[in-house]
């Protein structure tokens, strides 16, 4: 992206009624053609906003920082000037053997400061820190091929800096490897504009960085599950043709790709993501290679298993069926450009994925390209009970409450409401920032935002944890929004779909209206593409016309469901 | 308006949006409140990016005018 390209896209209008969203990048230098270029990747993130960018002073990083709104998303662009002037190009105060033995031990104490300050912000906000992109000017008693002890005392500093920020709740640390994949070294620093200006970096490294920045501290929300083919992409051969015991995935037959991949897809299910298989084969012969001691990617890790004969899209539905999720949720990863298409055709919002069969350097891309889709901040434990749970509910009766009511009551359920506000705790944010059918509104949050709601003393939050005889489920729904006059306004309502069919959201209102002596429950619904299972549970206790939609107790109490669970709740 | 200049004007009128098509040509740093040091740096970066030059830094006072890119252009495109 050109700066011209930037200016343009970071000019543009936000839409009417926009909410705020502010946004710190701090740095110690003039931000320049940086700060354009964050503000362009918000808007291209983040279009609803109105972005509010602030930044700091020249050359004060660490008093910047000391400075900042911590209720705000902060990037922090670290570089040496910023922990010793003597590190950068525009201080004349001296190379010599002096200042080396010096440098470490001001840098040590700017570490301190700024590591005191960035736990400020990250307590009440979440902060991301770009460590030095550019190298230190000091040029040291060693020819530039030999590491000097002082620049080596500086990167142990800063790695040790960089550990214990990221042991920070909600504090990032964007990846230099990430940086140095897309930015030469050689060609990011600008010193003719940092010797004119204080800015000092060429466009498309400021570029890079914004993108990285805006990245971390606004992910795209993860893919939520992966759908892959065997023959010839989980492994090398034709099952069906040569036999389990000769497909292959290891280096000696030159199918290590296939290992690669294997392991890859069995890390993703390790951190929750679903995994399942759409083959067209014959079921006995595939069950037998998943018996193979070999294999990396356990057959308990994949569910469920569509093999057959009938084409892929088919196979593709009744995954998507299955795991009740969206198909621009999902990647879909053949060696068949020919199924890939079909599959394309019927569900364009998915993501496919060519499997590189004859070409080696492409499983490195290929893998690449789902840390991308797939990647996180951090893995809950609900991720890691997600594939169990959606195969317990395969068990559940798809039927109305009441219809149902035999099989729940023998579930054993137990509901846990949790009052407490922990800022902390990433599932509440994952989930309503994830949930689309049963979502009252399908407004997104940030996490500043969410932050700012914990720390209202007007808002009410509940978070709502399931399990029954067939295990836990984990934290499954969140309620939010303020109480004023025995009339609770809620604006935030999502239940993970792993949850239907269990009456919870019955419980959950009558809960509601316990624990707080409600008369009446406002919710502010919105209609979208997708909520239609919780305009179908509204329908039940009132018209959804006029909005707000309005619950008045003895409504809930006419007509909710016989509540099956044992309900606790949490102090 | 030669294609050099209305390529220049649509750099003034990105770089400084209250600025009609029509008010750039008689554009400078005195007449244009918004035109402090760093929005000088942003507009000789995109009229670089547009022309594919590097423009010079230095020499604040022959480019702080439309006319002035516009002649610095003339000699050196």
């Amino acid at each position: 992206m050109k700066v011209a390209e930037a200016i343009a896209i970071a000019n543009r209008s936000a839409p009417p009624n926009a909410r705020t969203e502010p946004v710190s990048l701090l740095c110690g230098f003039t931000p320049l053609h940086l700060e354009t270029y964050v503000k362009a990747h918000l808007k291209l993130r983040i279009p609803d906003r109105d972005i509010d960018l602030k930044t700091g002073l020249f050359g004060d990083l660490a008093g910047n920082l000391e400075r900042a709104d911590p209720g705000s998303a902060t990037a922090v662009i670290l570089e040496w000037p910023d922990l010793d002037p003597r590190l950068g190009w525009r201080h004349s105060g001296g190379w010599g053997a002096k200042a080396a033995a010096q440098i470490p031990d001001d840098v040590a104490r700017v570490f301190e400061r700024i590591l005191a300050a960035v736990s400020r912000l990250a307590a009440r906000g979440v902060v991301a820190i770009c460590p030095p992109t550019l190298p230190v000017s000091i040029p040291g008693h060693t020819i530039p091929a030999q590491a000097d002890a002082m620049r080596l005392e500086l990167d142990a500093q800063l790695a040790d800096f960089l550990k214990r920020a990221a042991s920070l709740s909600g504090l990032r640390i964007i990846s230099r490897a990430e940086i140095d994949a897309n930015s030469p070294p050689a060609a990011r620093h600008d010193l003719r504009l940092d010797l004119t200006t204080g800015f000092p970096y060429r466009s498309a490294h400021a570029n890079v960085i914004a993108a990285a920045v805006v990245d971390v501290l606004y992910p795209p929300p993860p893919k939520k599950g992966l759908i892959t083919d065997l023959d010839d992409t989980l492994w090398r051969g034709i099952v069906g043709e040569i036999g389990p015991e000769a497909v292959s995935w290891d280096l000696a037959r030159h199918a290590h790709a296939h290992a690669l991949y294997q392991q890859a897809l069995a890390a993703l299910a390790d951190f929750g993501v679903l995994v399942g298989c759409a083959s067209k084969n014959d079921l006995a012969v595939v069950k037998k290679t998943f018996e193979r001691p070999d294999l990396l990617l356990s057959a308990h890790q994949v569910f469920p298993f569509e093999v057959h004969w009938s084409p892929k899209s088919e196979s593709v539905a009744r995954i998507l069926a299955a795991w009740n999720i969206a198909p621009d949720s999902l990647v879909f990863v053949d060696d068949s450009p020919t199924e890939l298409a079909e599959v394309q055709a019927r569900y364009p919002a998915i993501e496919c994925l060519l499997f590189p069969t004859e070409d080696v350097e492409g499983i490195a891309r290929l893998l690449d390209r789902l840390r991308k889709l797939f990647g996180k901040p951090s893995v809950l434990e609900e991720d890691r009970i997600r594939s169990s749970s959606l195969r317990t509910a395969q068990e559940i009766p798809a039927a109305t409450p009441a219809g149902n009511a035999d099989f729940l009551h023998n579930a054993e359920g137990v509901i846990t409401f949790d009052a407490a506000t922990n800022p902390h705790d990433a599932r509440p944010l994952e989930l309503i920032n994830k949930t689309n059918q049963f979502n009252l509104n399908g407004r997104r949050l940030t996490e500043a935002e969410w932050r700012a709601r914990l720390e209202d003393p007007a808002a009410f939050t509940l978070t709502v944890s399931y399990r029954d005889r067939f295990g836990p489920l984990g934290k499954i729904a969140v309620v939010s929004g303020t109480i004023k006059n025995r009339v609770a306004t809620v604006d935030v309502w999502v239940m993970s779909c792993r949850a239907f069919s269990r009456c919870i959201e019955h419980h959950t209102l009558k809960h509601i209206y316990e624990k707080y002596r409600l008369e009446r429950l406002v919710l502010a619904y919105t209609p979208t593409d997708r909520n239609g299972p919780l305009q179908q549970f509204l329908e039940t206790f009132t018209p959804l016309e006029p909005q707000p939609v309005q619950i008045p107790r003895a409504a809930f109490s006419a007509n909710a469901a016989v509540l099956p669970h044992s309900v606790t709740e949490l102090p | 308006m030669t294609d050099r200049a209305a390529r220049l004007t649509k750099c003034f009128t990105l770089v400084f949006p209250g600025l009609s098509p029509d008010q750039a040509p008689s554009a400078d740093a005195a007449s244009v409140s918004a035109w402090d040091s760093l929005h000088h740096i942003t507009l000789l970066t995109v009229v670089g990016e547009e022309f594919e030059i590097e423009m010079p830094l230095e020499n604040l006072e022959d480019l702080a005018s439309y006319h002035g890119i516009l002649n610095y252009l003339n000699q050196n495109c």
